[in-house]
């Protein structure tokens, strides 16, 4: 990828006398813009990320403003009436006890067994499933940032300590401790959010502590000792945002692997409510009807692999943006 | 510091990490849950109250001053042991073997923890087995294709099917695989159409491709593909790499992602190399470049990913278990967690532990085996 791009950049800035260089360098804009111009140049170049961020922005946009386009209330009511029937025709599903939907309503995704729109379904799933990955993520983030620094910037046998705490959680079947929790404590909302954290956090301790021991033997830590600086003031202002990068990166990333996860526990059945419109959960209500109404497993699972895939195409173009080899 | 010695430190510490596992669940299940699922797998449901309450005291859980078994279940003050003393009268049977009797249901009467536990964890083995080895087939052509076209066509292909495999919800896929070749491929077998495979657990009951009465085979091993070679039943031996395909290709498209990425970033890493630039300078055929010189290299770091892969699939793969009807550990955790099964949940989480520390343990000192410059 590198030499490629260094060719194509070598072309636009031809190698000809020092003055003309000299003039071409005053022209470019300096500092942050520049950077955020070629990143953005970058981007351009790779359709991936561009599809990647349109997914993430558009998923996020319906997740915001769900309530406004279907009433926030509307999966507690059943309608057995307009039960497991399908009226899209764009759709074929060649089954033959498929029923049509009476009436003139209009179901593009047909209905599930409790007669509901799956559409508007899915549109109430994605704040519930976005908003608790995000609180996961930023949590384990969280959790990171604060154990991570602080094994590597007091080492010792703090650093031992947190390090090896983490490893325990390494050690773990991940999953099955989420639902070793589940059982214990309940099948509510907050438990689950909590134990996919349990599971989640040892990442980013080991990630922002390994940022940080690179980042701290830099040169311009050593000066800001001898101004004088305090640690804490060094380690906050200084060494994390010069290292946030690719924990943000992580971060982009998780977002889509938290899903996964927390629908995947939904799917296993430790949804609180079996009617909770959640993407995983969904999926396990459509189970039972999967051969004689596939759609109610087909689209919430397609909806899951999209936006999973839009945060991990943004995350993976991140990292490719803040690549060096790339940079060079 | 000498391999042997680094080596003895790490077990060292893997005992603490599963003395540590053990307590965190002792805590979470035996802390919060009704006294009497504590007791459950140590007694049977014939026995009376006072038989209950004597084996209760005789385990260490109910104080030997406890006046009757319902006021054990009652949390009556002065019945019920504490709880670090319970754990280390836990611990001693626990190490001697005594995991008491699953409480499962669809399971044998009288059928131990443990016993179940090991008629179930061949064919999770198997199903992680055949599982990373799809992985490794599948995802290195891809690495080095994608390595070696960086930014062309097959390039874009692979990292697309290996972010898909990163983003995609297995629960799904299963379901969809099954959709697929149940409903839509379906063949005319007999008097009636039928699906090309049928999921049911490790044998098909009713598809196009397989055989419907295999015959039986002798469990030496409890690996049915292994088994079926040993009886000499080929027909068997079909039928369960049948029933083993979908659920392993499902598992491997989850960890086809990981592989990838490493194969197809140590590759470029390793074609950027000096001693390539001479390798193509001498005229060597850019086959023999990229598959004798740079990939013996690049395959180390794919190496350290594989192991974690397959401790991981070995540790229960509890979600495609649970879509497949696959009867492997997984599968049988979640029952176990259904049921408040605490004992298997506790044997489980203690060998997937093992497991995962073992192959670390195994892929660290392999590296420093077979690269030289890596030193502890």
């Amino acid at each position: 990828m590198s030499n490629r791009n260094n060719q194509e950049r070598s072309k636009e800035i031809p190698e000809t006398a020092g003055e003309d260089r000299e003039k071409r360098r005053k022209e470019q804009p300096k500092g942050e813009l520049a950077e955020i111009r070629f990143a953005l140049y970058l981007a351009r170049r790779n359709p991936l990320v561009i599809a990647g961020a349109a997914i993430s922005v558009i998923s996020v946009l319906l997740a915001v403003f769900s309530g406004f386009i279907v009433s926030p209330d509307i999966w507690k009511i059943s309608n057995l009436a307009m039960r497991l029937c399908w009226n899209n025709p764009l759709i074929n599903w060649h089954i033959s006890s498929v029923a049509t939907c009476s009436g003139t309503g209009v179901y593009p995704l047909g209905t599930d067994a409790y007669g509901r729109n799956l559409l508007q379904m899915i549109i109430l799933a994605l704040p519930l499933d976005l908003e608790v990955s995000f609180e996961i993520v930023s949590s384990a983030l969280l959790i990171g940032v604060v154990l991570g620094s602080a094994a590597a910037y007091i080492g010792g046998l703090v650093d031992e300590a947190i390090m090896r705490i983490t490893d325990i959680f390494f050690a773990f079947p991940g999953i099955v401790l989420a639902i070793v929790i589940l059982t214990v404590f309940g099948r509510t909302l907050p438990n689950l959010t909590i134990a996919v954290l349990v599971v989640w956090w040892p990442i980013y301790v080991r990630l922002v502590r390994s940022q940080v021991l690179s980042e701290k033997e830099k040169p311009y830590v050593e000066a800001l000792k001898s101004t004088g600086a305090s640690p804490i003031r060094i380690l906050y202002r200084h060494i994390l945002p010069n290292s946030i990068y690719p924990v943000l990166v992580q971060f982009t990333l998780d977002i889509g692997g938290v899903i996964l996860v927390f629908s995947g526990l939904m799917f296993l059945g430790f949804s609180p409510d079996p009617k909770l419109p959640e993407l995983g959960n969904l999926v396990s209500d459509g189970i039972q009807y999967v051969f004689t109404a596939p759609w109610l497993v087909i689209f919430p699972g397609l909806t899951i692999l999209l936006i999973s895939l839009g945060f991990n195409l943004l995350g993976d173009g991140i990292r490719d943006l803040l690549d060096p080899r790339l940079r060079r | 510091m000498k391999l042997y010695e680094y080596v003895i430190r790490r077990l060292i510490f893997m005992v603490f990490v599963l003395l540590a596992i053990s307590i965190i669940v002792f805590y979470l299940t035996r802390g919060t849950l009704p006294p009497a699922s504590a007791l459950a797998p140590y007694v049977t449901p014939k026995m009376t109250d006072a038989e209950k309450l004597g084996v209760a005291q005789s385990l260490g859980v109910a104080e030997l001053g406890c006046p009757s078994y319902s006021a054990y279940v009652a949390r009556a003050s002065g019945c019920i042991v504490p709880l670090y003393q319970q754990y280390f009268s836990w611990l001693k049977l626990a190490l001697t073997g005594n995991w008491g009797y699953s409480q499962i249901p669809g399971i044998a009467v009288g059928t131990t923890t443990w016993q179940l536990f090991s008629d179930r964890f061949p064919y999770t083995a198997e199903l992680a087995t055949v599982a990373v080895i799809l992985t490794v087939v599948l995802a290195i052509p891809m690495g080095i294709v994608s390595a070696t076209h960086n930014n062309k066509l097959p390039d874009h292909a692979s990292r697309i099917t290996a972010l898909a495999g990163y983003s995609m919800p297995l629960f799904w896929l299963g379901f969809i695989l099954q959709l697929i070749f149940v409903l839509y491929i379906t063949v005319p077998h007999g008097s009636e159409q039928v699906g090309l495979l049928q999921s049911s657990g490790t044998l098909y009951t009713q598809c196009a491709l397989c055989f419907s009465n295999p015959g039986g085979i002798t469990a030496y091993t409890g690996f049915p593909l292994i088994d079926s070679i040993a009886s000499g039943n080929a027909a068997y031996f079909w039928d369960s790499l049948l029933a083993i395909a979908l659920p392993a290709f499902t598992l491997s498209f989850g960890t086809l992602g990981a592989l990838t990425r490493v194969v197809r970033s140590s590759m470029m890493e390793c074609l950027r190399q000096d001693y390539i630039v001479l390798a193509r300078s001498k005229g060597l055929r850019e086959r023999t470049v990229v598959y004798r010189y740079a990939l013996r290299n690049a395959i180390l770091p794919a190496l350290t990913i594989t192991g974690y892969i397959a401790a991981a699939l070995l540790g229960g793969a509890v979600i495609v278990e649970d879509v497949f009807s696959w009867p492997g550990i997984g599968a049988a955790a979640l029952d176990a967690s259904l049921y408040l099964d605490v004992n298997f949940l506790e044997l489980y989480t203690l060998v997937a532990a093992v497991i995962i520390v073992v192959a670390n343990l195994v892929v660290d000192v392999l590296y420093a085996y077979l690269d030289p410059r890596v030193r502890y």
